[in-house]
């Protein structure tokens, strides 16, 4: 087989693919506006606007447009809840119809994302998640309304437990807060809950209120599909930083397994099952390099064969095991080995699951699915700041590191803020610490809210915090973090004195051609913090060499 | 166990048909016959005498299932390795289709270069 012939085929393929696609991304266009703008239009006018979207979310990867079909099948999905509940909203129609709009866009940029800048403004008209809240007591009610409001959600109360199920069915709320010791809460009505989130494409986050404590009422919990339960009186910082965790393990990342197996072919075939759901497989490629490969790829899950001729897979499970930076992350054997002794005595040296080959796809698929979920929790809950909900000072750090490197690697320029709260001590000195904190997480929800997904955000000490922003020249991270300083500085917080503003500073560095930088760059964004400090604070400075303003 | 060689594809959509062809052709070393339509599969299947066949599962007029049901129909195909194409990505779907007596599912959108392979690994499994 010549590969290079293969290739130009390929080339070939993807080239009249996408010729095809402009001419039928535009009839899809205008279909649609046929379709949605009428005031007839209903839910079942979607349905060939599905067919088409789904034929896309299949196709599109195979030739190379993997965002195309992403964003498809993200429309796919709207007009089928659309079309399974027999309702279309007026937000519905319009994201479908913008949605198809920019898809013949995605054509053209090809393995290329938008610019940092552009997309960390989009942000800024990001929709606010909504909470729909059960609680009979009304001052509870209120607290909670409020702090999740003060985190950026909407909120939506429901009088009794009937109207929220009506709401679940119709507005489609992103999460629920119920409180169980309300009268009506019963297994009918659990049972109607369960119904209608079952639905929905995935159920909806679900925290559940109890003014009991205990196993009976955390199993009740349980049973109605909570994800988070908390007691009277509920601790509303935890409550919100559960529904952040509820919300960032459904827009992670896809899990990350390395299949290590010396039959090369059944390596190739895991790995592309798994690929196949959404998750990234990489093979070990030499297992001298093991360690290497791991801190490069940064597996959630490593899946390994027992048998292989040159190292066994226990002697690989213990090297990784020597390591506590991969405590964190589950071994699982899967081996033809059906000798329980066997099974055991290489859970014994190291490993933390024995899954026989063969094996279903789909057995294959749960397997590593639920681990790589529970030890993302894990590691969530490892790695996250109690107040914050950011990333810790160690591994915002390593987090820094990772990305310093990744942006050499891909040639990409890297920009890193350090972000300090100004005359934080007054703050705490004149209206005490519970208000201190509050400020605190105030500019960590601004700051989560308004930069990009793969922006990584840490505090890095009281009231500093650290931003890594990947792909992102410093003029684009000046930008946006001003931006977030004017909103900052207009947010009102309340104390007993009654309302006050708050301020930051920020110094930014970065690692861009020609002067790649993978160190320092900590240590180069505190020197412009000093320097913003120092000119009157609530500026961000960059470091010279950007071209912005501030130097 | 006897080596796989020649695959029918039923799927309605050419672009797909093509860049399958290569995948399977090219890259994997089969015999590919593509066909249009379920129609158009049984009408050739005695002819081209498939090992294994890969059908995607949502067409216009006869479906992936339905198409399923008529070969198992017939002498030729009732024991045939069947492989079913979707877009569909929920494990519970994915589970329907083994019921259906399918070997096995390939999901779309699938990677040219190791389409094959996973065509491959279902081939062993179904022998193994």
């Amino acid at each position: 087989m010549a590969s290079a012939d293969l290739q130009a085929q390929l080339a070939e393929l993807n080239r009249s693919f996408k010729a095809r696609l402009q001419v039928e991304l535009q009839s899809l266009r205008v279909r649609s506006e046929e379709l949605l703008v009428q005031p007839a239009a209903n839910a079942v006018s979607l349905a060939p606007l599905r067919a088409e979207l789904h034929k896309l979310a299949g196709s599109a990867g195979t030739f190379g447009f993997a965002e195309l079909g992403a964003q498809a099948r993200a429309l796919e999905l709207i007009a089928t809840r659309c079309m399974d509940n027999n309702v279309l909203s007026s937000t519905d129609r319009q994201e479908l119809l913008t949605g198809i709009q920019v898809l013949p866009s995605q054509l053209n940029q090809l393995a290329m994302p938008p610019t940092a800048s552009q997309r960390a403004f989009d942000n800024d008209d990001n929709e606010a998640r909504c909470i729909a809240i059960v609680e009979p007591d009304g001052q509870l009610l209120q607290g909670i309304s409020e702090t999740l409001e003060s985190f950026g959600y909407h909120t939506i109360i429901c009088g009794d437990a009937d109207t929220m199920l009506s709401i679940v069915a119709e507005q489609t709320p992103d999460a629920l807060v119920v409180d169980m010791s309300l009268p009506q809460w019963d297994a009918q009505w659990g049972a109607a809950l369960e119904q209608v989130q079952s639905q929905l494409p995935a159920p909806l986050p679900l925290i559940a209120l109890s003014d009991q404590d205990g196993f009976a009422a955390q199993l009740h919990a349980v049973r109605a599909g909570a994800q988070g339960f908390f007691t009277h009186p509920v601790d509303l910082p935890g409550l919100e930083n559960r529904l952040e965790g509820c919300f960032s393990l459904q827009q992670s990342e896809p899990f990350r397994v390395l299949v290590i197996d010396d039959d090369a072919e059944l390596a190739r075939r895991f790995t592309a099952v798994l690929a196949g759901f959404g998750m990234l497989a990489e093979t070990l490629e030499a297992p001298e390099q093991i360690l290497e490969q791991m801190r490069r790829f940064q597996p959630d899950v490593v899946m390994m064969d027992v048998n292989m001729p040159d190292y066994s897979g226990p002697e690989l499970a213990q090297i990784i095991r020597l390591n506590d930076e991969w405590l964190r992350v589950p071994i699982i054997y899967l081996s033809a080995e059906t000798d329980v002794q066997q099974q055991m005595a290489a859970l014994i040296k190291a490993g933390d699951d024995f899954i026989t080959k063969p094996i279903s796809d789909s057995a294959l698929l749960t397997a590593v699915y639920s681990r790589a979920q529970r030890a993302r929790r894990v590691s969530q809950a490892l790695a996250r700041d109690s107040l914050t909900g950011l990333l810790k000072h160690a591994d915002i750090k390593d987090q820094l590191d990772l990305e310093a490197d990744r942006a050499i690697r891909n040639k990409q320029p890297l920009s890193v803020a350090m972000i300090d709260i100004d005359h934080f001590k007054n703050v705490n000195d004149s209206h005490g610490h519970a208000v201190g904190d509050n400020v605190i997480r105030g500019l960590a929800n601004l700051l989560r809210q308004r930069l990009r997904k793969v922006d990584r955000l840490g505090r890095y000490g009281g009231e500093e915090f650290v931003a890594v922003l990947p792909n992102c020249f410093p003029a684009d991270a000046w930008r946006i973090l001003d931006s977030i300083r004017s909103d900052f500085q207009a947010l009102p917080f309340s104390s007993d004195a009654g309302l006050f503003h708050s301020s930051f500073s920020a110094g930014i560095s970065f690692s861009q051609a020609p002067d790649w930088q993978a160190d320092g760059l900590l240590e180069s964004a505190d020197k412009m913090l000093y320097k913003a400090k120092q000119q009157g604070r609530n500026q961000i400075i960059a470091m010279p060499g950007s071209d912005e303003p501030g130097n | 166990m006897s080596e796989l060689e020649r695959i029918m594809h039923i799927e309605d959509d050419p672009s797909i048909q093509e860049v399958a062809r290569v995948a399977l052709e090219i890259v994997g070393g089969f015999t590919v016959m593509s066909c249009a339509s379920g129609t158009e599969g049984l009408e050739n299947l005695e002819a081209f005498a498939p090992q294994l066949i890969l059908l995607d599962v949502m067409m216009p007029g006869m479906d992936g299932p339905e198409t399923l049901a008529r070969l198992r129909r017939t002498a030729f195909a009732a024991s045939l390795p069947v492989v079913f194409m979707t877009a569909k990505v929920q494990s519970q779907e994915i589970a329907e289709y083994h019921q259906l007596s399918a070997a096995g599912v390939i999901v779309k959108p699938f990677d040219p270069m190791t389409l094959a392979d996973q065509i491959r690994g279902i081939w062993s499994q179904s022998h193994g």
